[in-house]
């Protein structure tokens, strides 16, 4: 499926994994903006990555809980970056292009001065 | 050839993987307050795990999807984030009944203070996972957990009595015995079920099959390894419970104490016997802690899309790293506290009956759906059997834990 057909968005995008043009993981997308006007065509404008784009997805108790364990930072990625989707969701660029993979980035730097890691 | 010997290796492993504490210590308990009539229980939960875990393989083979992914894709954001606790502590608790099993087996053998072989056993696996290739620890633990072969031989020699082996595959309620029996019976179900159906096993073989990159023709590979190599591990579970209902029984053992079961092969073969089962539960319960403390990586990394996977260099999914020596980390913390591994035990089958049904949900539905699975989709026997056994699974997560505090974790 390309990303300027007709999609079923919270079953065909919602809570996919997001890979980027070399093969690694960068997260689930945790919800999508969405961008039109009445009378206009409702399109996709980001995907939305990160625990802050639970809210409203879970209980107000639940996002809090959330937030206290893992942050309330969400990254957008623009619906530009993406080139198909399947069973995953596949990007024309890398994770740190569109800033994903930060977290795992520093940890991967942090771990390489590891031996035998 | 090259086929048939990862077929075999791939079956053995599966056995000698299937035999974990709380399968021993139900099945010997079983046996030993119910004779042979539990039997039925674990021949229909191993049906039930060979249907799921073919299940399992199939859609990792086909869509690359392992179940934690599916699990949110499915149930959706708020109940796939309590499944994912649920699942992460239940992890957590069996890896640490797991370790507290294998340190009590390692206390037996060499008679060093519990402690300390609970924080070497800990730090072996640690090591044995950082350093060996997956493959490896699978077949590591998988094989020497064949040891345990010695109580299925143990069964042979000790002639139970045939008929009333055969007779416990019927499924049954002994409605003769006292309302208390009959309640602590229903409890037992309920525990065997779970035990058997632990949804550790579903989350670590489905994440295996996407990282050795299984393809559309491993399918039919996955469903002998499925089907035949858990068919033959329950029937060494099975032969525990009817060494229990032959030898300890009749002497009222009971064997509510980790490491009594290996006196069932102590009896008919001697020292040998019972060094081979002590070696065979130190493997087979090391074995499980792997597998459960990885699962707890894979579910945690799988929802949250971090990277991950051991054929991957720790520096190459560090979270995922960080995921398993945690809870290899905090396991031995639980144990030190000086809680006793069967208490663990009881807890790990409790909690897990509970989340099953959110395990095996999604799992169902995206194995049923043509788009995903194409030609691969469940066939009329697996939807039929599936959807039968998932309905069994969620009346047992809800009377598991009434029947827990009613019978006091099976003590009535």
């Amino acid at each position: 499926m390309k990303p300027n057909g007709a999609l079923k968005l919270l079953a065909e995008v919602r809570d996919l994994q997001i890979v980027d043009k070399d093969g690694k993981n960068c997260g689930i997308c945790d919800d999508i903006e969405l961008e039109g006007a009445p009378g206009k065509p409702l399109k996709i404008k980001a995907l939305l990555v990160g625990p802050g784009a639970y809210e409203g997805r879970i209980p107000k108790w639940l996002f809090w809980m959330v937030c206290k364990m893992a942050g309330s930072r969400m990254t957008r990625v623009p619906w530009s970056a993406v080139d198909k989707i399947s069973a995953r969701i596949f990007l024309n660029v890398t994770g740190e292009e569109v800033g994903l993979r930060k977290v795992e980035d520093r940890w991967i730097r942090k771990f390489e001065k590891v031996p035998t890691s | 050839m090259g086929g048939l010997i990862e077929i075999t290796l791939g079956i053995m492993t599966a056995v000698g993987g299937f035999v974990d504490v709380s399968e021993m210590v139900f099945a010997a308990q079983a046996g030993s307050r119910f004779i042979f009539s539990l039997i039925w229980v674990f021949a229909i939960g191993t049906i039930a795990m060979g249907i799921f875990g073919e299940m399992s393989g199939r859609v990792a083979a086909i869509t690359k999807q392992p179940v934690f992914n599916l699990m949110r894709q499915r149930l959706d954001l708020g109940p796939g984030i309590i499944a994912l606790i649920g699942s992460v502590v239940t992890s957590l608790i069996t890896c640490a009944a797991e370790i507290g099993g294998t340190a009590t087996v390692l206390k037996y053998l060499t008679g060093w203070p519990y402690p300390l072989l609970a924080g070497l056993t800990t730090l072996a696996l640690v090591l044995v996972i950082w350093a060996l290739p997956f493959k490896w620890i699978e077949r590591l633990f998988g094989l020497l957990g064949l040891l345990m072969l010695v109580f299925a031989v143990s069964t042979v020699k000790i002639h139970p009595d045939w008929g009333g082996v055969a007779r416990g595959f019927i499924p049954q309620a002994p409605v003769t015995l006292p309302m208390k029996d009959l309640v602590t019976y229903g409890y037992f179900v309920v525990a065997i079920i779970s035990a058997v159906l632990f949804p550790y096993e579903t989350y670590f073989y489905s994440s295996g099959g996407v990282e050795e990159e299984w393809k559309p023709k491993d399918v039919t590979v996955n469903k002998l390894v499925a089907t035949v190599g858990f068919g033959l591990g329950s029937l060494l579970a099975i032969s525990i419970l009817v060494n229990a209902a032959v030898l300890f029984r009749p002497v009222h053992v009971d064997p509510s104490v980790i490491g009594t079961s290996a006196l069932q092969a102590a009896i008919p073969f001697g020292k040998t016997g019972l060094l081979l089962a002590l070696l065979g539960m130190v493997f087979a319960f090391s074995g499980a802690a792997v597998e459960t403390g990885l699962s707890s990586a894979y579910s945690l990394s799988q929802f949250l899309g971090w990277e991950w996977g051991r054929l991957k260099k720790p520096h190459e999914a560090p979270r995922f790293t960080i995921a398993w020596v945690a809870t290899f980390a905090l396991s031995l913390v639980i144990v030190l506290t000086g809680i006793q591994p069967l208490d663990l035990v009881e807890w790990a089958v409790v909690l897990s009956i509970v989340v099953l049904p959110a395990t095996y949900l999604p799992l169902i539905l995206i194995a049923n759906d043509r788009k995903y699975m194409n030609q691969y989709v469940n066939g009329p026997i697996s939807n039929t059997l599936g959807w039968v056994f998932y309905a069994m699974i969620c009346v047992a997560a809800v009377a598991a834990l009434p029947l827990y505090f009613v019978t006091q974790g099976g003590k009535l």
